[in-house]
């Protein structure tokens, strides 16, 4: 009787604590595209979402920034005359075959220029060509976002382009579902590209005025010459060089029906809407050369790399481990390393090293950066607090990650984690955007979208010995690039520090007479100086600048 | 016996797995129910059975009066502390621990004209959280030690110091010029303030709370009257504080030095208060619909319309500013016709099913209808055009416009020569 009554207990308990998997209805439509649904009765409204396979990590060398492009060009607006099907010289498809020669002969001539300023330049007469066909081009295109096929409907929608996948979702009301999946159809059939020169200079200008950044310095250095370790902003000669019909003929290969997983949460069921899509989305033609691309592989024990930048405008170290992809039995011991870490606000990172040593002034935690589908990183971001050093920081990062690896987990802390992850499920499935993301994700990076609800199960199951073995095998240094960014000393944009150089330069002058030695001095100085609280170094700059002879003060 | 227990046992383990699962998907949305405590908290309820969880927002409006002259930050820095001081029993790590261990969302905000708090729970754990925001707000012991540190770190946030450039750009035109927090204005408040300001602003009276979710009707009373129900607020300073005074306002346009290579303008031009929800609706439809013009991106937000410009080499920064400004007044002296005001009225429509696929967003329309601040569809109907065009040159009137740049120390000094 007692047995029954603990066993009656345990089961209760495992029954609670274990997540309802979320219930989902898959189809193959007959060109090979999968179809899942959620069916929420009653919600007058659907999310749908359209995941391509692949990515910005499947885009060859020459077509970089492609995914990006697409994202922008052909998802993100509806306009009515993307959707028409090109007939002919004068319609939309002939001019923009036209801007495209035209286009492409400006560059050459840029090009030309550059190397000879001296010889007859063509340029005038180009860019009045294009300036004329653009506007043709206008006159054919709609100006007003209302005019967007959605939005009149009252619906919204957006495009991303990410590492592992190019998603674009939709919401809607429910009359609308059958206009969705027409038109969806129809620009994939299409593929017009319309606004492609004006998305391919808005691209390439954003990503000349974001500068260099710390987060790709650091995708590169820990995984060299792979696609995760791109960054866009080395390939601006190549996105600006890529032309209309090159995205196009790429876009027949990269968003081709095999590739493509349709995601619908909705109040319809699956029996009611795969009809409608099997004939739009289901009737889309395979393309003839469906070669799927091979990517590199990199050893994950590359040795530990450290990177040292000048960069931004504070101090920063970044520190990243190469971990498993998605679909490897350790991902979920490290996501679950993560949440202790940095679960909720009260992470081992954000309270030891934030709240109780006070040495990082932020820290945040990434997991699969750039993707999962491949080895990614783990990264960690962490900023000093005033007085503290880089050096201080990489230590106590390290001591954290070496007491995860050894010392047995406090129940309180494993419990918390736990449940951190498993309210994360239960708000993902709550909340039909974000649900659709999670099931193309867990389908793009884990080749089976079942990931999404397994992992939530699994979570109860999983022993603290495998997330520390996890992590000793993973978050190691032969696993680890390091970088540390320290902020440039002539473009300090602290009005104090400015005023430090100044000082310390003009010190300097006095004593040191080889340049070198005096650059290097200055910026060892300021180094040190800002490790003080902002007070101290205002008290220290004017003890300097009593040394100096009134002149130069 | 065994059999017996069995029999109990086994209907009781097929509806373990929550409330939520038991009931029709088509019925679990109810629509909305309002009350109102004895301690006269105002409380709207949605039930929704969808899911085991549970959503509550506590909003509690702020008014001119309550921050006296001089105090700019009284509200955030009152908020920071309240959330770092010990809650009844509970120091802030342990209740911080708490929300952790049971994986409840606790977010605590605060704008110029708000305060709130979001709460995001799994239904089995509705009553601790409401029971942890009862604590915080009713039985959190402010600690006077915490104000200096609290001080700092409030100017660093409000700042957005520790933002990227581009953020902190957006979050330094988002904030009211007069009512952004200086180091003089949050070093003049004392603790005393802060204990007035908490007695006069956090009164169940003042307060909504809004619930959403996996509750029926009589268990939201009963968990409301049990966690909330001795919220009383404490007793009020007898003399008001003196009235609200502007500080100067900071030269515009505010300029953040970058290392970026481009020059990034942005306007922001906030929903004046006296256009009306119908109003600002069918407008913020038609702007975002207006094309783009000399690459000029914008933006369309609930509490108002932002511009961009990334200014190329073509143009001098001054130029570019002009362009900008002269880009907004152009839109400001846009004539809508009648058509438009119809095809704005049928879009607007058209989107409200959308609102089921999103919690949050039913909350805030929930929120809107309670405050008076929703839109109401027979005033919808009989919004006239004349009306729209006047509140749209009201709204981009440049007194109203607040202008940022971020860029090179170069571009920003060259921002003023013509």
């Amino acid at each position: 009787m007692r047995l029954l009554v603990t066993l009656f207990a345990t089961v209760l308990a495992l029954h609670a604590q274990v997540p309802r998997l979320v219930e989902v209805q898959e189809r193959r439509l007959a060109n090979g595209a999968r179809l899942l649904v959620v069916e929420r009765r009653g919600l007058p409204a659907f999310h749908a979402e359209l995941v391509f396979r692949g990515g910005q990590a499947e885009e060859p060398t020459a077509l970089a920034g492609a995914t990006d492009l697409l994202a922008r060009t052909l998802f993100g607006a509806t306009w009515p005359e993307d959707l028409q099907p090109g007939k002919g010289p004068g319609h939309l498809d002939g001019l923009l075959r036209q801007e495209e020669g035209i286009l492409e002969a400006l560059r050459l001539e840029r090009l030309h220029q550059h190397r000879d300023a001296a010889a007859p330049s063509q340029l005038p007469g180009l860019e009045a060509s294009l300036a004329s066909l653009q506007a043709r081009l206008r006159a054919q295109c709609s100006t007003r976002t209302l005019e967007d096929v959605y939005l009149s409907q009252g619906g919204s929608q957006g495009a991303e382009a990410r590492a592992d996948a190019l998603r674009a979702w939709t919401e809607l009301p429910t009359a609308a579902l059958d206009l969705w999946c027409r038109t969806e159809a129809q620009r994939l059939q299409t593929l017009q590209l319309s606004r492609f020169s004006f998305q391919r200079d808005q691209l390439a200008a954003e990503l000349r005025a974001r500068g260099p950044q710390g987060p790709a310095l650091l995708l590169g250095a820990a995984l060299p010459g792979h696609p995760y370790g791109r960054d866009l902003r080395d390939h601006l000669p190549t996105l600006e060089a890529l032309r209309w019909s090159e995205l196009r003929s790429y876009a027949r290969r990269a968003l081709s029906p095999g590739r493509l997983t349709i995601i619908i949460v909705g109040g319809q069921s699956l029996d009611q809407l795969a009809p409608l899509v099997e004939r739009s989305l289901g009737a889309l033609p395979l393309p003839q050369d469906a070669e799927e691309p091979l990517l590199p592989e990199i050893p994950s024990d590359l040795g530990d790399r450290r990177v040292q930048a000048t960069l931004g405008t504070e101090p920063r170290l970044l520190v990243g481990w190469r971990i498993p992809p998605h679909s490897h039995p350790d991902h979920l011991a490290l996501r679950l390393a993560a949440a202790l870490l940095d679960g909720g606000g009260t992470g081992r990172l954000i309270t030891h090293l934030v709240r109780q040593k006070g040495l990082a002034r932020q820290v945040d935690l990434d997991l699969d950066v750039p993707g999962g589908r491949l080895p990614g990183l783990l990264t960690v971001d962490l900023r000093p607090a005033t007085g503290h050093s880089l050096p201080e920081l990489e230590a106590a990062l390290h001591t954290e990650i070496l007491r995860l690896q050894q010392e047995p987990i406090p129940p309180d802390e494993w419990a918390k984690a736990l449940a951190l992850l498993g309210t994360e499920y239960v708000h993902t499935v709550d909340d039909p955007a974000a649900l659709a993301q999670a099931l193309g994700r867990a389908w793009a990076e884990g080749g089976d979208w079942r990931l999404l609800g397994l992992e939530a199960q699994r979570l109860s199951t999983l022993a603290q010995e495998t997330v520390q073995a996890a992590t000793r095998a993973w978050l190691n240094p032969s696993h680890r690039t390091m970088a540390r960014l320290e902020p440039s000393l002539t473009e300090a944009h602290d009005p104090l520090d400015q005023e430090l150089v100044k000082v310390l330069g003009a010190l300097a002058e006095a004593r040191i007479p080889d340049l070198a030695q005096r650059e290097h001095l200055v910026a060892e100085g300021l180094r040190q100086l800002r490790m003080l609280s902002p007070e101290e170094r205002l008290r220290t700059l004017h003890l300097m600048e009593a040394q100096l002879p009134p002149v130069k003060r | 016996m065994k059999r017996l227990l069995l029999a109990c046992v086994a209907p009781f383990l097929v509806q373990v797995p929550a409330q939520a699962q038991a009931l029709p998907q088509a019925t679990a949305r109810k629509s909305a129910q309002t009350f109102t405590l004895p301690n006269g908290l105002r409380v709207v309820h949605l039930e929704n059975h969808e899911h085991p969880l549970v959503r509550v927002l506590l909003w509690v409006p702020l008014e001119p009066a309550d921050v006296a002259a001089g105090h700019q930050g009284l509200p955030d820095l009152a908020l920071r502390l309240l959330s770092r001081s010990p809650a009844g029993e509970l120091n802030a790590e342990t209740f911080e621990r708490s929300l952790a261990a049971a994986g409840i969302q606790f977010e605590a905000t605060c704008t110029q004209d708000h305060m709130e708090w979001r709460l995001l729970a799994r239904s089995r754990d509705q009553d601790q959280a409401l029971g942890l925001l009862a604590e915080r707000l009713a039985r959190t012991a402010l600690d006077p030690a915490l104000l200096e540190r609290e001080r700092l770190d409030c100017w660093r946030e409000r700042e957005g110091l520790d933002l990227p450039p581009r953020e902190r750009l957006a979050r330094l035109l988002h904030l009211d010029p007069t009512h952004r927090p200086t180091a003089i204005s949050l070093g003049s408040i004392s603790f005393e303030d802060i204990l007035a300001f908490r007695a006069r602003v956090l009164r169940p009276q003042r307060a909504l709370l809004i619930l959403h979710g996996d509750l029926g009707l009589e268990q939201a009373k009963r968990l409301l009257l049990l966690n909330l129900g001795a919220w009383t607020p404490g007793a009020l300073e007898s003399r008001p504080p003196a009235p609200f005074t502007a500080l100067a306002v900071p030269p515009d346009p505010i300029r953040i030095t970058t290392g970026e290579a481009g020059l990034r303008l942005q306007a922001w031009a906030p929903c004046p208060a006296d256009v009306s929800p119908e109003s600002a609706t069918l407008l913020r439809l038609l702007v975002v619909a207006e094309p783009v013009t000399h690459g000029i991106q914008h933006r369309v937000e609930a509490s108002g319309l932002e511009w961009t410009l990334e200014a190329g080499v073509a143009s001098t920064p001054a130029q570019a500013l002009a362009q900008l400004q002269a880009d907004i007044e152009t839109l400001r002296q846009r004539r809508f016709t009648q058509a438009d005001l119809e095809q704005a009225r049928r879009v607007f429509l058209a989107q409200r099913p959308l609102e089921a696929l999103h919690p949050e967003a039913q909350l805030a329309t929930a929120l809107a209808n309670a405050t008076g601040t929703g839109v109401a569809l027979g005033r919808l109907q009989d919004l006239r055009l004349e009306d729209l065009q006047a509140d749209l040159a009201r709204w981009l009137q440049p007194a109203n416009l607040r202008i940022g740049a971020l860029g090179p120390v170069e571009a920003l000094k060259a921002l003023d020569k013509p």
